[in-house]
């Protein structure tokens, strides 16, 4: 089997040694914040304190109030502190700095859009000549298509990423109730519980109503079909919102399908134009386009910095923001700019550092397979307390090619195919679908890339496109001397798999197969997952 | 005169010092022992019950 050689931290890390004491099984959230050593603590204190400040300039909005009575997903974004605490265990120095820099612009990002939401809602806000420009998309949808419009003209509202995604980050059991509801009438609990949950929310009726049009995108799932057309018939039907199918290829290696797919966003931005007034601006585009590359060109010196022996980018916080910035907002908003050199100038110092985040770093990993870690620790965990550092997620390794971003007659029809390509290849889609190369030989690739001995394979119970893989999965990592540790979940219902039942997966792989003791032994079993 | 407002001023920061201080102890300590969130948790049941009871125009 691969081995990789073994680091061990010369340095004791400041503040408490094991962060496994701050867990309480009688208290639904932790029993207390983690002692970080001075310099540490202050500068968490300083990032909770400014994340109080967000909520509290936002709920001092009387709408949003009134938005807050009406929606329970809203329940949810009181535990913004705690899900941050969730994405920092064992954090010190730039690692530390890194999840807050990320972690922090995607919670003012997300209260950002649920102000929107409610500034246009029809039942909070109502301002109507705001929601006309609004346009609704999916949670697991590339905006590519809406690169070309002013933002302050054209409003992009992702809004099942506040009401389902973002808010079961912060409250593992906030989309149980819609999980219930769509299953009462009728549909099946083996879809995945994400785009299940979206239908229930439609069925509960508890979406924001906005929006002079929406676009749906054929995501990645049988779920998120069906999800779509529940979705779609609702605002449609009820409230006369015209919604636009992005009907996107799936075999998105394939030459041919190329075509076909920039056809198709060309019409979502006609679209888009016919029901907003507004009218497609190049300049914006190129300059959008611009923002991308600087983006990939960051992802590329991350995964570098990742490859070495002193990774500095890991976790579900990083990973999140990468999704936000990649998917949500595909170079339109020139603060993401600003954040990502930001991240790269922390990291490249941690590397110059040489800055470890565990006593050990026994193994390097591949995390592979749909992801439940921004609902539990796991990365931060799995690094604490079995020396197993993450490098790379597959929801993280995205395009790296470079798109047109110079103004001329052949790189505007160039553009409709790079944003049909990032269209393709978007979060999820990207890996799922796409065949053999995409799923298997690209995480091969990645292994020998990035110096990886073990492969961490999320194995969602509910999701159809992985499964059939799994005898491939084993047979070829047995052929490169990979360990494969398979871990089930059931995403975003916890009552299939508790967080305890999700880490006991990997305990047993660690102590009978690879025959180690946990760095750690006070996280082994934490008393979470009754916790929010 | 000038020994007054000398005076004004040093009471004046040493006011805001104290308040810093108060700010300071009182966040740090809901902070440090997540008293924010042990409040917030408490808080939830009975929002959970306030969303059940809203009408809702449920179909599919």
């Amino acid at each position: 089997m691969k081995t990789v050689e073994k680091i061990v931290n010369p340095v004791k890390r400041a503040g408490e040694e094991s962060p496994g004491k701050i867990y309480n099984e009688k208290l639904k959230v932790r029993g207390r914040r983690e002692w970080r050593g001075l310099k540490d603590t202050l500068y968490d204190y300083s990032r909770w304190l400014y994340l109080i400040s967000v909520l509290g300039r936002f709920i001092i909005v009387p709408r949003n109030v009134k938005g807050f009575f009406r929606y329970r997903w809203m329940m949810s974004y009181l535990f913004v502190p705690h899900g941050m605490d969730k994405f920092t265990i064992g954090l010190r120095d730039e690692a530390l700095r890194i999840a807050h820099t990320s972690f922090n612009f995607v919670i003012a990002d997300v209260t950002q859009a649920i102000a929107n939401c409610f500034r246009g809602d029809r039942r909070v806000g109502n301002d109507k000549a705001y929601s006309d420009k609004c346009v609704i998309t999916d949670e697991n949808s590339m905006v590519t298509f809406m690169m070309g419009f002013d933002k302050e003209k054209v409003h992009t509202i992702l809004r099942e990423v506040p009401t389902m995604f973002a808010s079961n980050i912060f409250h593992q059991f906030n989309v149980m109730h819609y999980l219930d509801i769509a299953q009462q009438y009728g549909i099946p609990g083996d879809v995945c519980p994400m785009p299940e949950a979206e239908a229930g929310i439609s069925i509960d009726d508890d979406f924001c109503v906005l929006g002079c049009c929406a676009v749906q995108n054929n995501t990645t799932c049988d779920g998120s079909l069906m999800g779509n057309g529940i979705i779609a018939k609702r605002l449609e039907r009820e409230y006369g919102i015209p919604t636009f199918q992005l009907a996107t290829p799936l075999r998105h290696k394939e030459p041919d399908v190329l075509e076909y797919a920039a056809r198709e966003i060309k019409k979502a931005i006609a679209f888009v134009e016919e029901h907003t007034g507004e009218k497609w601006d190049w300049d914006r585009y190129f300059a959008a386009a611009k923002r991308v590359n600087d983006a990939t060109r960051c992802r590329i010196a991350q995964l570098e910095i990742n490859s070495t022996p002193y990774p500095q980018f890991f976790g579900a916080a990083f990973s999140l923001y990468n999704d936000t910035n990649y998917m949500g907002n595909s170079g339109r908003d020139p603060q993401f700019v600003k954040i990502d050199h930001k991240l790269l100038a922390l990291a490249e110092q941690g590397y110059r550092e040489k800055r470890m985040y565990a006593k050990e770093y026994r193994h390097r990993a591949i995390v592979w397979g749909v992801q439940p870690q921004y609902i539990i620790d796991q990365l931060y965990w799995l690094l604490q307390c079995w020396g197993v550092m993450p490098l790379a997620d597959m929801l993280s390794i995205i395009n790296t090619d470079m798109i047109a971003d110079e103004d001329t007659p052949a790189n505007r029809e160039q553009a409709y195919r790079d944003m049909a390509m990032l269209n393709m290849e978007m979060i999820m889609r990207n890996h799922t679908h796409g065949g053999y190369k995409v799923l298997l030989d690209d995480l091969w690739e990645l292994c020998e890339k990035m110096n990886a001995d073990m492969v961490m394979m999320w194995e969602h119970m509910s999701c159809k496109a992985l499964t059939g893989m799994h005898g491939m999965f084993e047979e070829q990592a047995r052929e490169r001397g990979i360990h494969i540790m398979w871990v089930s979940h059931d995403l975003c219902d916890p009552r299939v798999f508790t967080r305890q039942a999700i880490r006991d997966q990997v305990n047993t792989y660690m102590r009978t197969v690879m025959r180690e003791e946990p760095l750690d032994p006070s996280l082994e079993v934490i008393p979470d997952s009754e916790a929010y | 005169m000038k020994k007054k407002v000398l005076n004004v001023l040093l009471k004046l920061l040493l006011k805001l010092l104290i308040a810093a201080v108060a700010f300071f102890v009182v966040t740090f300590t809901v902070y440090i022992f997540n008293l924010d969130m042990k409040a917030t948790s408490l808080l939830a049941p009975y929002l959970e019950k306030w969303y059940d009871k809203l009408p809702r125009k449920q179909y599919i």
